[in-house]
């Protein structure tokens, strides 16, 4: 019956078809955002955004290091090697302890997030939704793998994730295939991955967070210490000679010092409260191609038989010359 | 060809090797051709295998480019530079680092002629040279250990 519409009819139904599945998915994506809020701002923006090449200094360095100051260990386990087109996981392990609070931008003890960039190889991905197995899609349910940037689908960065959920964050890669893509060589190659709990300690502009230490700007005698209603204090000293300095602390950082305290320049007048910090590691990984195995097996086979054959031969040669018998 | 020496049969020790299918070496097995002709090529063949299965298996890696304005992050030479590296590391005069270095080849070529007056060749009958040997071996580990520790652990071993 469809068919005996006429063309406009037929059009026209299309195309309120597909307006109220755009309408659909644009109110979901809306109310998804009001209903479930990102509760934070996704921190590794500040990596895109000032270093919008690589996240990999040409010292080895992943940049997240210059913020988050504090070394803390990463782990990453991938297989050996993978053949082309599969899909694989990469699974890095975020370790800390669980009852470690930090402090939060207003200066409030809150827990820890996470964080991670994975640099994969040229070629490799993360896999598409229909690639995974239904396990895999279960492991990896909620996490949002975004790319570094336009071209680079093989730098992914996640996070800020809730830290006592991902401790463990699986990564779904889909290796490349060196018979399609141009310029992708089976061999080995290394992934890079950097992985961070907590806040960092200074911001991209350079600015300090309240989230570490802070020192007295010149040596004297502590004046006062002026409570904020923020949460913060200002700490006046009164070096030997000149004017009296003051210097902020923000809510976060306990102080150290009392009214009357003498401080040497540079001394630390609040304690560390920074409970995170940054780890990075190198793995490597084989492209293999499944055509090199076969023809590995081949070759060891024949080595094998030769080898039997040999020793076969040499007991019988044994047989002769135990029989005192020339050839 | 022939097996140049029969086996001692009223031997029992032999007697008990030849029931396990061992004891060639009791009665003279020719080199040539049992071992040169068909164990030699065994090995080699086995040997061969197994350096084309690790060359496909685990290949060696294609680093990055070197660029020399990139100091890496963690400034560490090849595993067997690590002692004399760790003794440039942690010995403050870089001149007596280098005097060190240059010590170790000719501290060794000292060895032989500080037990000159020993006239055995038995090393456990040389026991200065045994001792050398010895301590330099551990010390040289304890070095290599250190060279991949942080400056403040490295002659401690983060031990103490």
């Amino acid at each position: 019956m469809k068919l005996t519409l006429p063309l406009w009819q037929r059009s026209q139904r299309v195309l309120t078809k597909t307006l109220v599945v755009l309408l659909a998915s644009v109110g979901i994506f809306f109310a998804n955002d009001i209903a479930v809020p990102q509760s934070a701002a996704a921190y590794p923006f500040w990596a895109q955004q000032t270093y919008p090449a690589t996240p990999r200094e040409p010292t080895g360095r992943i940049v997240c290091a210059n913020c988050h100051l504090a070394a803390k260990p990463t782990e990453i386990e991938v297989p050996q090697s993978v053949k082309p087109d599969t899909v694989f996981e990469a699974v890095v392990k975020i370790p800390y302890d669980l009852n470690a609070q930090q402090v939060t931008a207003n200066g409030v003890k809150g827990p820890l997030n996470v964080g991670a960039v994975l640099m994969l190889p040229d070629g490799f991905k993360i896999a598409p939704e229909d690639r995974l197995s239904p396990e895999l899609k279960e492991k990896t349910q909620g996490l949002y793998f975004q790319s570094y940037g336009e071209g680079k689908d093989n730098i992914v960065i996640i996070g800020p994730l809730p830290g006592d959920k991902y401790q463990e964050i699986i990564f779904p890669v889909l290796a490349p295939n060196p018979k399609t893509d141009k310029g992708i060589y089976f061999g080995k190659s290394q992934i890079h991955v950097g992985a961070n709990r907590g806040r960092g300690q200074v911001y991209p502009t350079g600015e300090k967070s309240n989230n570490g230490v802070f020192n007295a700007s010149v040596a004297g005698n502590v004046t006062s210490i002026a409570k904020q209603e923020d949460g913060s204090s200002q700490v006046t000293i009164q070096p030997a000679t000149g004017d009296a300095v003051v210097d902020k602390v923000p809510a976060g950082p306990e102080l150290l010092i009392a009214e009357g305290a003498v401080v040497t320049a540079g001394q630390a007048i609040t304690n560390n409260p920074n409970v995170g910090g940054f780890g990075q590691k190198d793995i490597e990984i084989v492209l293999q191609n499944p055509d090199r195995i076969l023809g590995l097996m081949a070759f060891v086979f024949m080595i094998m038989l030769s080898q039997v054959l040999l020793v076969l031969k040499k007991k019988q040669v044994e047989r002769v010359q135990a029989a005192e018998m020339e050839f | 060809m022939s097996t140049l020496k029969k086996p001692d049969l009223s031997d029992p020790a032999l007697r008990a090797k030849l029931a396990q299918g061992m004891g060639h070496n009791y009665y003279g097995e020719p080199a040539w051709p049992n071992d040169l002709l068909y164990i030699f090529p065994v090995v080699i063949f086995g040997t061969i295998g197994c350096c084309t299965a690790l060359a496909v298996l685990d290949p060696a890696l294609i680093g990055e480019p070197a660029n020399p304005f990139a100091t890496p992050l963690e400034i560490l030479p090849e595993w067997y530079l690590w002692p004399v590296f760790q003794l440039l590391r942690v010995l403050p005069n870089k001149l007596l680092g280098i005097a060190c270095m240059a010590g170790v080849p000719l501290g060794l070529l000292v060895v032989p002629f500080l037990e000159n007056v020993n006239k055995f060749q038995n090393p456990f009958r040389r026991p200065v040279a045994m001792a050398v040997f010895l301590f330099g071996t551990v010390f040289t580990i304890y070095l290599g250990i250190g060279a991949t520790m942080p400056i403040d652990k490295s002659l401690t071993l983060g031990l103490f």
